[in-house]
């Protein structure tokens, strides 16, 4: 039988391992060929670049939206945490449907629950509930992540006599590229409200589609795209058109604020919904492994196969411990988001898409088949790249990391940062309630750092046996990997910190997002250790970890830990054989097992 | 006697800012002008975020990462910084500390 993971603190329907499970059940068995929601049922619905009207309306009837709207508005947003884990299975089965039906309304969502009036929130929370759908419109295509310089106009119109108040808004200009433009109810609109040069010129407006003339607005024709077909993306072209000054989200001119602080929530919650697409990849790949004979074996006892499958394996297990820790740190410690936030969405994606392209290998000629049993590897190929780059593209993530490196390596690195509690790394105890108020535009501290020292100093005293001792020799070189950072990010020139920075910030920016991934990983393990004897407990996982993250930073990886990386071939297998999910949550998925 | 508009510190806050602004734009000091906006020079506005950190750093003076973005021009962070400056050293009743 299926083994379940136990949860502290909540029970019941609304649990978060419940939602789960209820989203596997309606699913279903993703290789039955008659499921209307299975494989193949997807792969014809992105052949015609459509999502399975059945499946949005099930997931209505689930209720999924109410996973973007607050506890307090009649939601169940409670913890961006169980906000990725419970879009995960949605991910695993089709990022069309998870962005589509979707996710792109909470991304536009968030600046409203953040800045919002109480009508605002009620209002879009009301929306979401009664089924409805919001597009998020911050980016022009010709600016690209550079969305300060957008162009797209509000122009504030003047009162006609009395007060000198502000009487809304005159639009000008086209929204490209915007997931379910034609078919959203309402949009989250960002925009340049003064002529004036710099990051105090734009503003957040929330706008109600029904309000518009419709001489004066309407929808682009849709695009077509190579990942996530499936998605209406379409667009919208404002003419001079009216919109009433209770539109605006939060004060006048505050726009690049509030949106650098919806992304700290944004940038840590996608990562971890994407995950679930680098799941099915891996899963899909053991299954061609186990069931495919080559040379009169096996194609899994090749192996280079089962080095890459075990890779691949513990790279989302890296992205995840990485994805926990983003989501996370907006309760724990939102004052240090604006960089961990970043990081996630740079380095979560990047790992995924590496991973996924090494298996692609093991696929061979199969990787080119569209269909059949294999087929839907090659659409998580696609979507992948298309749900990191989203809303916030590699450069973005970069640009945001590279200028607080040089203030963390004064204030934080190896001295004075402040360890973060345990709850950090926690898999599935409570968290304080968001505050959002409590984010920053950058950085104070860096307690993920301070957890890599702190944890390397506590395996000193850990005792001397393996596999610890290959597992603290790496943990040591990381540490001494954040001394070099340091050094390096105090020299950085001021010219390294804007848009124009050279390649080295950028490979600094990229050294400093590994390290702190390896300190997620010990972290989640030195905090699980005291659970029920697991995985997730035992240090094989943490050292194959270790192992792959040196190894990208070019760092020495002592011959044991390349065996450590074996070790985990017994659970890819059973994980397989049994439908558990590969990642920290294990969580039990449908389908038939394969009683291995 | 002479009548300035603009006090020693406020002046000394310019000229760390120009040469600042120098070293981030890649320009001279002289192709500043401390009256136009930070962006037109091309400074974005996460690089925008970091001159308060180095404000931290440089004088001690604590303030919001946004400072940049609210004072966008040498005269007007300037005159800004001097002013906190003013405000920090001294009571308020307007004592020195």
């Amino acid at each position: 039988m299926l083994k379940h993971t136990t949860c502290v603190g909540t029970a019941g329907p609304d649990a978060p391992e419940a939602r789960v499970a209820a989203l596997e059940a309606l699913f279903g068995d993703p290789g039955d060929p008659d499921n209307p929601f299975g494989e193949a049922a997807v792969l014809a619905a992105d052949e015609r670049a459509e999502l399975i009207p059945e499946a949005e309306a099930a997931l209505a009837r689930f209720g999924l939206n109410q996973e973007f709207i607050p506890l307090e508005l009649g939601g169940r947003l409670d913890r961006i945490d169980t906000l990725a884990r419970v879009l995960r299975p949605v991910f695993r089965r089709d990022a069309s449907l998870g962005l589509g039906y979707g996710v792109t309304s909470f991304l536009a969502a968030v600046a409203v629950w953040v800045a919002g009036t109480p009508q605002q929130r009620r209002w879009t929370a009301d929306l979401l509930l009664s089924g409805g759908r919001l597009a998020i419109a911050y980016h022009e295509l010709a600016h690209g992540n550079d969305f300060v310089r957008n162009e797209f106009a509000a122009v504030p119109q003047q009162d006609d006599g009395n007060g000198g108040g502000t009487a809304g808004f005159r639009l000008d200009g086209r929204k490209e590229v915007i997931n379910n433009a034609t078919r959203a109810e309402a949009m989250v609109l960002f925009s340049r409200t003064s002529p004036a040069p710099g990051s105090r010129s734009h503003s957040v407006l929330l706008i109600d589609k029904s309000r518009l003339p419709r001489d004066r607005f309407s929808h682009l024709p849709r695009y077509e795209t190579t990942g996530v077909r499936g998605c209406p993306i379409g667009g919208f072209d404002f003419r001079d058109c009216p919109v009433p000054a209770d539109a605006l989200v939060g004060a006048a001119g505050q726009g690049v604020e509030l949106a650098l602080r919806s992304f700290q929530i944004t940038r840590s919650a996608v990562p971890g919904m994407v995950l679930g697409g680098g799941d099915t990849a891996l899963r899909t790949v053991v299954g061609f492994a186990v069931e495919r004979q080559l040379y009169g074996r096996s194609v899994f006892d090749i192996p280079h196969v089962r080095a890459t499958v075990a890779g691949a394996f513990v790279d989302l297990l890296i992205c995840d411990s990485l994805a926990l820790v983003g989501t996370r740190a907006v309760h724990l410690l939102p004052e240090q988001t604006s960089v961990y936030a970043a990081v996630v969405k740079y380095l979560v994606p990047k790992l995924l898409q590496e991973a996924t392209y090494d298996l692609s290998i093991v696929l061979g000629a199969n990787f080119y088949v569209r269909d059949g049993a294999y087929g839907v590897f090659q659409k998580h190929v696609r979507d992948l790249p298309m749900t990191s780059l989203g809303h916030a593209g590699t450069a973005a993530c970069q640009a945001t990391i590279i200028p607080q490196l040089p203030r963390l390596a004064r204030n934080s690195w190896l001295s004075g940062g402040e360890e973060p509690p345990q709850a950090l790394f926690r898999i599935h105890d409570d968290l304080p309630p968001l505050d959002t108020g409590r984010l920053t535009l950058a950085a104070s501290d860096d307690g993920l750092a301070a957890s890599l020292v702190a944890t390397t100093a506590w395996l000193d005293s850990y005792g001397s046996g393996d596999p610890v001792g290959t597992l603290r020799e790496m943990a040591r070189a990381l540490v001494d990997e954040l001394r070099a950072l340091r050094e390096r990010c105090l020299d950085m020139r001021p010219q390294d910190r804007t848009a124009l920075a050279s390649p080295e910030a950028y490979a600094l920016a990229d050294r400093y997002a590994l390290v702190l991934a390896g300190a997620a990983c010990l972290g989640v393990w030195r905090a699980q250790r005291h659970d029920e004897p697991g995985f997730i407990a035992g240090p094989v996982w943490t050292t194959a970890a270790l192992a792959r993250i040196c190894k990208r930073l070019g760092l020495p990886v002592p011959e044991r830990a390349a065996e450590e990386t074996a070790g985990l071939l017994p659970e890819v297998l059973e994980r397989f054989h049994d439908r558990r999910s590969y990642d920290l949550y294990d969580t039990p998925l449908t389908g038939v097992t394969h009683g291995g | 006697m002479v009548v300035s508009g603009t006090s020693p510190q406020e002046r000394e806050f310019r000229s760390w800012l120009l040469e600042r602004l120098g070293q981030y734009l890649r320009r001279s000091v002289e192709e500043i002008d401390t009256g136009v906006p930070f962006a037109e020079y091309g400074l974005d506005s996460v690089a925008a975020l970091s001159l308060f950190g180095d404000i931290e750093d440089d004088f001690g003076l604590y303030l919001e990462p946004t400072v940049a973005w609210d004072y966008p021009t040498v005269d007007s962070l300037a005159r800004h910084l001097a002013a906190e400056c003013v405000r920090r050293v001294t009571g308020p009743l307007g004592e020195e500390r």
